[in-house]
């Protein structure tokens, strides 16, 4: 032990140096800061979703559109001069529900928070929703599209995408009219998101004269942190093809359907492959390789940005500050993160959280996706389902589901 | 009934989950004898192969795709960095996590911690130096239906599974019956003591008895990778099955890991069929207790005598 303290000892004295520097030129800069902006209080705009696990492609879709709202605004290219300048903070809830409680409560403890961009999953959003509701901090999600979070009375909840009350009945009436299908196999990831939407599925294709079979899959170890088995699809997809169902819907993520796509493939599955806005990911296509993937469709309420300048502008500007291309959700977490500042911007210099709560159920703004304008329940107003395939390796967006369901 | 309603697709598909569990745990199995004790760490060395052969292939194979002779080249050089990687770890793991603890005669408990730190410091440092999203080894063969057995559609992967599982556990039961080394290793798990005694280098034979179940772990990391994927989090449930596998066989017996590991695969399956899929490592899980409750020394256990 001795030796070892001996050692430590010269770059332990070393490290206190060198904190005592930074921490005097911290200080000093600090000062000189707040001399030059004195009028000009900060705010904060948290993100919380996955940022590393299984699920941390999504995650980081969402968060660079946060931050780069958020520099934007502070640079006065969306808003023009703000009262006030914003800062990002990024919260990791690994897309968890164990997890999202503890990141919400730092996010709540931290009294510059305003808002909060997120959080990105359903079972996390329902977990930590309670907190964010007793401190009036405003959550805006850019994709938790479970139901019943919009039915719990959280007056602070927000989301701008529509939820699988409009995703599950629009897909199961695409695989019936579409698709043509006269059953279907529905397998579900047990997450509080997938359990939903499967839901919503099932009735409505019960409605149809559909035939449903339905199994429940865990999320594997791969995948957002699952407890399921990676080997458990090729039993399952076996399974499938037996019951000769010519449609498989899949509720749950990219990462577990790839899994299950090249289970079905090897089982000689010859039917059609559905998912959700969860498995909208080109890491789908990688991971179960192209011909395995193509023919999939995928739904999504979110829709590919179109060729306006201001779509063109905030691809090129995510590239440049991500290393990587818009994708889903990116669009959406940057109208949500727009819709906060828009907010805060009628308000004035004097944000607090309640009047950002209350402002939000009022706002009215045109983002790049839709114009976001929220029901009393937090519901965006009016949004569509747009449909998905993936052909030759890429993942296309087909159309509006409603369009495509009435020109079958 | 459900066991015959596709009974032959999921016994195929059971024996092919069940060579790779038999692989692993017979890493688990051969430490077992030498030490009487669990390397939790095993599930880590299992995917330090699957990450070994992922990196070795994708340097060579990249996006072309090799057919023929290649391939059967191509699955060898897979096997062989998934085996050198395991090997690396298991015998890094041996140095760092247990040999210091043997040498100040540390009580159990201590081993099965270390080994569980061992295990979270492997796998963390790996999503973090090689990412969170699955990677896929480049295919080294071309998969699809090699041909049809009572109506069950025989994959070229299973295929290519079970020849390279049966010749490795083949070899390994003929180096542990047959050679120097092998006698070492049972030596040492029948009695320690009188082995050194006689001349025995016990920590040799313990270092290479780790190396051995490294070779096989990471070559089973390798075979799990090409259908599945790897990742930083594969190790967690496969290895888990595997030491479910080797109890179930009687931990310690090379054969009996095998046995398990054939067992625990084609129950499983076939309860997917029975019950439904998500009941299926309640189906696993309930049948090795049952086995237990009656046979606690597992299948073909038997008591192997005092550890090092």
């Amino acid at each position: 032990m001795r030796p070892a303290t001996k050692r430590l000892g010269l770059p332990a004295a070393a490290a206190v140096l060198a904190l005592a520097t930074f921490g005097g030129a911290a200080t000093a800069a600090t000062a000189h800061g707040v001399s030059a902006h004195a009028a000009k209080p900060t705010y904060t705009i948290a993100y919380e979703g996955p940022l590393s696990g299984g699920n941390a492609q999504l995650g980081l879709n969402m968060e660079y559109s946060v931050k780069l709202a958020i520099d934007q605004a502070n640079a006065g290219k969306t808003f023009g001069a703000l009262p006030f300048k914003l800062r990002f903070q990024a919260a990791d809830d690994q897309g968890s529900s164990t997890q999202s409680p503890t990141t919400a409560q730092s996010l709540i403890d931290n009294k510059s928070v305003v808002a909060v961009v997120g959080p990105a999953f359903s079972g996390a959003t329902k977990a930590a929703e309670p907190l964010y509701h007793a401190a009036h901090l405003a959550t805006v999600s850019p994709s938790a599209t479970a139901p019943a979070l919009a039915t719990q009375h959280w007056n602070n909840f927000f989301r701008v995408v529509a939820d699988d009350n409009a995703q599950g009945p629009a897909d199961a009436e695409f695989a019936a009219k579409v698709l043509k299908a006269k059953s279907v196999y529905t397998v579900d990831d047990a997450s509080a998101y997938a359990v939903g939407l499967v839901g919503a599925f099932d009735t409505k294709a019960k409605q149809l004269h559909m035939k449903v079979i339905h199994q429940e899959a865990p999320g594997t170890t791969q995948c957002q942190a699952g407890t399921g088995n990676v080997q458990q699809y090729g039993a399952l997809s076996t399974q499938i093809v037996s019951s000769k169902a010519p449609v498989v819907f899949y509720a749950g993520y990219y990462c577990d359907l790839a899994l299950f796509a090249k289970g079905l493939y090897a089982a000689g599955f010859h039917g059609k492959i559905m998912s959700d806005d969860g498995s909208l990911d080109p890491h789908y296509v990688s991971q179960a390789g192209a011909s395995v993937a193509d023919g999939s469709y995928l739904s999504c309420p979110c829709t590919n940005l179109g060729n306006t300048p201001q779509d063109k502008a905030f691809a090129t500007g995510f590239k440049k500050m991500a290393g990587f291309p818009i994708g889903t959700y990116s669009a959406e977490s940057y109208d949500a993160t727009n819709t906060i500042i828009a907010t805060m911007k009628k308000i004035g210099a004097k944000v607090t959280r309640p009047a950002l709560v209350a402002g939000l159920h009022k706002i009215i703004y045109n983002g790049l996706t839709k114009t976001v304008h929220f029901q009393k329940d937090g519901n965006i107003a009016g949004s569509t389902e747009y449909i998905y395939e993936v052909k030759g390796g890429k993942i296309v967006e087909l159309g509006m589901a409603s369009q495509l369901i009435a020109k079958a | 009934m459900c066991f015959t309603t596709n009974f032959w697709p999921f016994l195929v598909q059971g024996l092919a989950d069940g060579f790779l569990y038999a692989l692993i745990a017979l890493g688990y199995t051969l430490v077992y004898g030498v030490l009487q004790l669990i390397n939790f760490a095993h599930s880590e060395v299992f995917m330090s192969g699957g990450f070994a052969s992922y990196f070795v292939l994708e340097a060579l194979i990249g996006t072309s795709q090799p057919h023929g002779m290649a391939s059967v080249g191509y699955v060898a050089i897979g096997i062989g960095a998934g085996a050198f990687g395991g090997a690396l770890v298991a015998f890094l793991l041996e140095r760092v996590a247990y040999r210091p603890l043997r040498r100040r005669n540390a009580p159990r408990l201590a081993f099965l911690i270390s080994a569980i730190g061992g295990s979270y410091f492997i796998y963390n440092l790996a999503g973090k130096e090689f990412g969170r999203n699955a990677l896929e080894i480049p295919a080294p063969f071309l998969n699809g239906p090699a041909f049809t057995l009572f109506g069950a559609t025989i994959q070229t992967d299973y295929v290519v599974v079970a020849i390279c599982a049966i010749a490795m556990l083949i070899i390994v039961d003929r180096v542990v019956a047959m050679t120097r080394l092998g006698k070492g290793i049972r030596a040492v798990a029948q009695d320690a003591e009188t082995a050194s005694l006689m001349g025995v280098n016990i920590n040799r034979v313990i270092s290479q008895t780790f190396v051995i179940g490294g070779l096989l772990g990471g070559a089973a990391g390798f075979l799990f990778g090409l259908n599945f994927g790897v990742a930083y989090t594969m190790g967690f449930t496969p290895a888990l099955k595997a030491f479910t596998a080797a109890v179930l066989g009687g931990i310690g017996n090379i054969r009996g890991a095998v046995l398990g590991g054939l067992l625990l695969g084609v129950i499983e399956n076939l309860s997917v069929t029975c019950i439904g899929a998500n009941w299926r490592d309640v189906v696993a899980f309930g049948i090795l207790v049952a086995v237990l409750l009656v046979r606690p020394t597992g299948i073909l256990g038997e008591r192997l005598g005092r550890s090092a």
